[in-house]
């Protein structure tokens, strides 16, 4: 009965994104089934910061390519914002960033931000000044001429939200979007990146490996335990937020870590 | 200029330009002539060469302007034929594969062979014997740069960065924006790595089809007739001009390069 009541109140409180027994079972080219992903079920709150956190083999990228109907889920069911991900796709509902920045090498960091938007023929005026003004809000007006290559990998990665955010989605898919990075350069977009969703409210679900990141990032960490991909626990992160790195030598934040990582299975 | 780009100037110009005056000397010294055991008439000294050169200037002139015509004719031929089955490969990828292989397998059809079929088929096409001709020579020119095309320009077109693809499908691109906006820009590279086999190769090409054409004509055609008449300086003449042709056409399309892909490198 309990349990009733808060689902309904989880409702209420306006759910963006739901997962219903998804599951995701590939057939390998020996014909034997490989189950990625089971019986994932939980909804995601608008303006949430959400993680999908576990090891390699857990089927969180999967699950991630999934709401991103980049790939179809074998049973279950999913809706974004009360429609099928592929609507949400074609509506331009969620944009996604990727472990590599996946700039085009021909195009400069401004006529990147701009490709998605040329895409959606939006003028060519508009598209310029949103592309500078999603520059400026990654701190990267000066480079908007530069050629990606002539740009760090922390840039680049951050032009790539730049590029995302310039469509103006309300979901922001991010696929392990710091791993290729360095520990200086990631903490520093950790605070971009929360300093940002603050800004544009959007409502962000974040797939990483790494435990302190999705602990310092997040509302709540979704734990994925692997053999075969299953949602074993959600972590409630009770952190006061505006966070800063000094959070991170709280006794807090420690047992939350804590928390996060006893609650994996048969790693 | 960064050391770099001096090293890089060092390797691509001076250097080669170091062994050609090198080669100059032991030639005209004649050093080269017992080198190879041979004399000054079958092999004649550059000033000779270069003195028949200035004697033959119009008529070689018009024989490089024909050649290069059926080069430069070809080339675009082939170039945008390969081009094309590359697309049609990248749009069917079950067949492509399979069909980029047999257009490769004609790439190694000798032209000896090619030659007179293709003269066949031109035969009709026009009584005057110098347009039946050209075409002809173009055709064989054509044959020789596709496969170099269609196979790289295939690779441009679908070999592209992980999730380039990916990031298209999330902005629901349709497939002729995924074309125009990733897999052509993609493949302009590539389209340069064909063109630095199929440049050099679209002149022998050239060259080596008028040994076989109908018409007398062009730089090929006059290294042989002037050999076969015994007149090795003049035969050598046409031969320096060939060279002097695959240099030239070489360096505009380094310097082409250059140009449109300088932007990317940043």
């Amino acid at each position: 009965m309990a349990e009733e009541i808060r689902k309904e109140t989880a409702r209420e409180k306006d759910v963006e994104i739901m997962l219903d027994n998804v599951g995701m079972v590939y057939k390998t080219t020996d014909g034997k089934d490989v189950t990625a992903l089971t019986g994932v079920s939980f909804d995601i709150h608008k303006g949430e910061f959400i993680s999908l956190l576990g090891p390699s083999g857990c089927g969180k990228t999967t699950l991630l390519r999934i709401i991103a109907d980049l790939i179809t889920p074998t049973s279950g069911n999913v809706l974004i914002g009360g429609e099928t991900p592929r609507q949400a796709r074609l509506k331009k509902r969620y944009a996604m960033v990727f472990q590599s920045a996946v700039l085009y090498d021909w195009r400069t960091v401004r006529k990147n931000v701009m490709l998605p938007l040329e895409i959606m023929k939006v003028p060519k005026k508009e598209r310029i000044e949103r592309a500078d003004k999603m520059l400026k809000l990654v701190g990267l007006s000066d480079f908007a001429d530069h050629y990606p290559r002539q740009l760090s990998g922390g840039m680049q990665q951050r032009v790539g939200i730049a590029r995302a955010l310039a469509i103006r989605p309300e979901i922001l898919l991010m696929d392990e979007p710091f791993s290729a990075l360095d520990e200086f350069t990631r903490e520093k977009l950790h605070d971009d990146l929360l300093r940002i969703w603050r800004k544009t409210n959007k409502t962000v679900i974040f797939v990483t490996h790494n435990i302190q990141e999705s602990v310092f990032l997040s509302d709540r960490v979704c734990v994925l335990s692997p053999h075969p991909g299953r949602l074993s626990a959600v972590v409630d992160i009770d952190l006061p937020r505006p966070r800063t790195m000094d959070i991170k030598d709280t006794p807090e934040f420690t047992a939350l870590v804590a928390k996060v990582r006893n609650s994996f299975e048969g790693v | 200029m960064t050391n770099k780009a001096r090293l890089n100037l060092l390797a691509s110009v001076l250097l080669p330009l170091c062994v050609a005056v090198l080669l100059f000397i032991l030639w005209q010294t004649e050093v080269l002539h017992i080198l190879l055991g041979t004399d000054t008439i079958t092999l004649p000294l550059p000033t000779r060469i270069g003195e028949i050169i200035g004697q033959n200037a119009d008529a070689i002139w018009e024989h490089t302007q024909i050649s290069l015509r059926v080069a430069l004719g070809g080339l675009v031929m082939g170039s945008v034929l390969g081009y094309g089955i590359a697309l049609i490969a990248t749009i069917f990828p079950k067949w492509g594969a399979g069909g980029l292989s047999i257009v490769s397998a004609f790439n190694a059809i000798p032209i000896v062979a090619l030659a007179p079929v293709i003269n066949n088929w031109t035969r009709d096409i026009s009584t005057e014997v110098d347009q039946r001709s050209t075409v002809a020579k173009m055709l064989v020119v054509m044959i020789f740069c596709t496969a170099s095309m269609s196979i790289n320009a295939f690779r441009g077109l679908t070999e592209l960065k992980p999730f380039s693809e990916d990031l298209m499908k999330t902005y629901a691109a349709k497939r002729g924006t995924v074309f125009l906006k990733l897999r052509l820009p993609n493949s302009i590279p590539y389209i340069f790595t064909a063109l630095k086999v199929s440049v050099p190769s679209s002149i022998i090409g050239a060259l080596v089809s008028e040994y076989f054409a109908e018409d007398t004509v062009g730089v090929g055609r006059q290294i042989r007739e002037n050999i076969v008449k015994g007149q090795y300086p003049t035969a050598w003449a046409y031969i320096a001009v060939a060279c002097i042709i695959g240099i030239a056409l070489y360096a505009i399309l380094m310097l082409v390069e250059h140009l449109v892909m300088k932007r990317r490198k940043g």
